[in-house]
This record gives structure tokens, C-alpha cells and sequence, in this order.
């Protein structure tokens, strides 16, 4: 994004940008924090600039990779999902990805609002993967792993700083105590936040396993969420 | 993609917002379902929803009725926001009854949600959980406020924005309603509750 120099000072974009990046410079025009700022093109499609002072880039490897973490409406191109992760839950009943017996993890990196360098999320990825843990193939962020097994990431994008991003997996239930651990760990080294969410397939009798194990263990839930009603079709076989 | 999951607040405050979201699985049923979709959004506006939009193209409040009607895509997710059971019940048995072939998911509370699944003869298939938000809270905006940027999963709504729409309503620059509609704006999937929103900014209002 850049705020060009027809500026005239109004403030009007400044509240709009989720990162905080927006600030009037010495000269009273509004200036953009690079470094801050996410590529989301939150203020360029909502602030409404009265002199069309907003503009965007035309953005090259490695600053286009908070484009593609920020701009909810693209699509990946290799997986032709809009937003930063996979289909996970919500095509469970016709795609059949998580089966009874497995969890699914989504690391929701930078969120709420605060925003993740790639780096941070390079750590947890490696603290995961010293566990065995395969990231999901079809989320952006694995694209983005020169080697998928140590979890290093590309040359360079780790200096880039993006919305959010959410390392995606799947496991077994037995193992779930070890990589919530895991996970547990390495949240104390890190300069964010991130969301924990899990994906399980509910049972014919309508329990939910990895409830019964958090009510036992009295981890915290919250009391909402999603559900996939089981109405798409086909529907895959369990 | 889990922007309906983390959605904070009290359970009195999410008593009254559900989301729900049809998405085709890329390369199973998505071949001819940009007409599904627009069928689904028009089922949808027959019950009452306070936001509606498809992520492809935009919601409600910035796009408008037709482009959002008339834009679905095979790779279309499209939302709705209800605010009531009654409403999220209805609008469910008419998407069974078309059995249009993309999934279908509801947000909420579990307790509600899977009452009124119960009540109108379906099962919860598979669930999303969220166990909540770990690592640096402290960098996170006052609870009051996230309850509002939340309902933007995407977090495109900003913190400054809401404390900007505090301001202005107590300076009689814009009323509550308003506040809410231009704070729903920037969330592109449509998935923004500005009722709920309407709620928090009044109990808000007292705050800052």
C-alpha cells in the first residue's frame, strides 16, 4: 500500500487499518509504517479517500507474500480456496479429511488482530514438526516450507510480517496430550498471539471424543463454534 | 479458514448471532455450483438475516443486494447472519429441503445450535473448537473491543475503528446504528453481526 502525496491530511484512513500502521507524518499527510502494515488493502477499499490518495502495489517476492496472507477474496493458486487456510471442518462431510479417531489442529497465527512474523511462525512449525507432525498440504503457509519435514521456510519470507497465518494438521487422538504440550511450550516463545481451534468428526451417537478428554481434563472450550450440519452431497463414506 | 470459530464474548452476547456458511469442496461438487450458492443466498434472505455476503465478492453493507446475488463463483463461500433461532431454523430446513450439494456450517453456541439441529430431525456431522488464544495476550486490545473485531474473523475490522465509532456517537457524529453498519463494512465475508454489534457499543459506550 502506499498513501501518495495528494494527501490532504484528513485522518479519514487512519482508524481503518486493523495494524495500527497509519500515522500523519511532520508534513501532515498520512504515512504508512511498512513494516507494520499487511498488505490487506483494508484501507483502500474502506476509508472511502476523498483525493484517491491510497494506492496499490504492484507487490515482488518475498513483500507479496502479505498480500497473499491478507487479501481474504484471492484464491491460492494451487488450491483455489479463497483465505489463509484450507476447506478443513466445513467440507468434512463430503471430503472425509478428518475421520474418526483423528484431531485436526488449526494454529491461528497473528489472531485476533495482532498480526505474526513469519518468523514466529517458522518456530512453531519447527517445534511441531521435532514432534512428526506433516502439515496439511494445501495450506498456504506449507507452500511457503523449502523443507517440509524440519519446517524451514523459504529463503526471505521469514522477514515478512503477515495478518495471519495458520499452520494446519492432523493427528491421531492418543497423541493429542503431546502436541497440545508442544504447542503449549512454544506459545511462550513467541511475540503473538494465536487461536487454537480443533476439527473432529462427532460420533454416530452424537458424543464428541475430544470433549469428553477436555471436560476430563478441564482444559478450557468455548461454548461456541462451528458445526457441519452433514447436508452436502455427496457425502463421503466413514 | 476459521473466521466464524473465534468469536469472543459472554454466551448472552452470542445468543444472538449465528453465522452459517455454504462451501463446495474444490474438485468434488464444485463444478457447477456458482447457481447452488446464489440459490443458497436467496434462501437466506427469505429469513431474515442482518448480514449476508460471499467472500469471493463482498458483503451486504459495501456491494449491495444484486452484485452479491448475481457474483457467486464454483469457489464462492456465502454467509448469512441470523439472530434468532427461529430464523436459523427455517432457513436450515429450506437449505435441507433444496439439497443443493455444498456443505453447510452453522456458528455458534454448541447448546443452541445443535438444539435447533435437533428440532428440526439433523445430526452435528463434524465440529470446530476453539480452545481459545495463547502466547503474547498482552498484546491483544481490551476484551470489549475484541468482542466487536472478532465477529470479522479476518480481522479486517480494526480496534481503532471501534474506539473511532465510540468517539463519534458520543459526540453525536453518527448514532449506534450507523457505527455498527460502517463497522461491519470492512469484514468482506459478510459474517459482521451489527445487532450484536449495536449491543457491545452501547455496553461500550459507558467504558471509554
Amino acid at each position: 500500500m502506499l498513501i501518495t502525496d495528494v494527501c490532504v491530511g484528513c485522518t479519514r484512513c487512519v482508524p481503518y487499518c486493523p495494524s495500527g500502521a497509519i500515522a500523519l507524518g511532520r508534513d501532515k499527510k498520512a504515512r504508512i509504517d511498512r513494516n507494520k502494515c499487511i498488505e490487506c488493502a483494508v484501507c483502500f477499499n474502506n476509508a472511502n479517500c476523498p483525493v484517491n490518495a491510497i494506492q496499490l502495489e504492484d507487490l515482488k517476492w518475498p513483500r507479496s507474500v502479505r498480500e497473499v496472507f491478507a487479501t481474504v477474496y484471492k484464491e491460492h493458486k494451487d488450491t483455489n480456496v479463497p483465505g489463509r487456510g484450507t476447506e478443513e471442518m466445513k467440507t468434512n462431510d463430503v471430503t472425509g479429511r478428518f475421520r474418526p479417531g483423528e484431531v485436526g489442529f488449526s494454529v491461528d497465527m497473528g489472531r485476533p488482530g495482532v498480526g505474526v512474523d513469519l518468523k514466529d511462525a517458522e518456530k512453531v512449525c519447527m517445534a511441531l514438526a521435532k514432534g512428526g507432525v506433516e502439515f496439511e498440504p494445501l495450506n498456504p503457509l506449507t507452500f511457503l516450507m523449502s523443507d517440509k519435514k524440519k519446517c524451514f521456510f523459504s529463503d526471505a519470507a521469514p522477514t515478512e510480517r503477515v495478518h495471519s497465518c495458520i499452520p494446519e494438521f492432523k493427528i491421531k487422538e492418543d497423541r493429542f496430550p503431546e502436541v497440545l504440550d508442544a504447542l503449549m511450550k512454544v506459545a511462550k516463545e513467541i511475540n503473538t498471539v494465536f487461536s487454537l481451534g480443533l476439527c473432529v468428526k462427532v460420533n454416530p451417537d452424537g458424543t464428541v471424543p475430544i470433549m469428553k478428554y477436555l471436560d476430563d481434563h478441564k482444559i478450557y472450550y468455548r461454548p461456541d463454534g462451528k458445526t457441519n450440519i452433514g447436508t452436502g452431497k455427496p457425502a463421503a463414506k466413514f | 479458514m476459521t473466521h466464524t470459530l473465534h468469536r469472543s464474548g459472554t454466551e448472552k452476547s452470542l445468543a444472538v448471532d449465528y453465522p452459517i456458511l455454504a462451501i463446495a469442496a474444490q474438485g468434488i461438487n464444485s463444478k457447477d455450483a456458482a447457481p447452488q450458492f446464489k440459490k443458497a443466498l436467496e434462501i437466506v434472505l427469505k429469513h431474515n438475516p442482518v448480514n449476508f455476503g460471499d467472500m469471493k465478492t463482498g458483503n451486504y453493507f459495501r456491494k449491495g443486494l444484486k452484485t452479491v446475488l448475481n457474483s457467486t463463483r464454483i469457489n464462492s463461500i456465502v454467509h448469512g447472519v441470523f439472530t434468532n433461532k427461529k430464523d436459523l431454523e427455517e432457513c436450515l430446513k429450506e437449505l435441507r429441503d433444496a439439497d443443493l450439494g455444498p456443505s453447510v456450517v452453522v456458528s455458534g453456541l454448541f447448546s443452541e445450535v445443535w438444539d435447533s439441529l435437533k428440532r428440526i430431525g439433523l445430526k452435528p456431522h463434524s465440529l470446530n473448537v476453539s480452545l481459545g488464544v495463547f502466547g503474547k495476550k498482552e498484546l491483544l486490545p481490551e476484551q470489549g473491543i475484541l468482542d466487536i473485531t472478532t465477529m470479522c474473523g479476518h480481522h479486517c475490522v480494526s480496534p481503532l475503528l471501534v474506539k473511532k465509532m465510540i468517539s463519534d456517537i458520543k459526540r453525536d457524529k453518527t448514532c449506534i446504528e450507523d457505527a455498527a453498519r460502517e463497522l461491519a463494512k470492512p469484514c468482506v465475508c459478510g459474517v459482521f453481526n451489527p445487532l450484536r454489534a449495536e449491543r457491545l457499543l452501547e455496553e461500550l459506550l459507558s467504558k471509554f
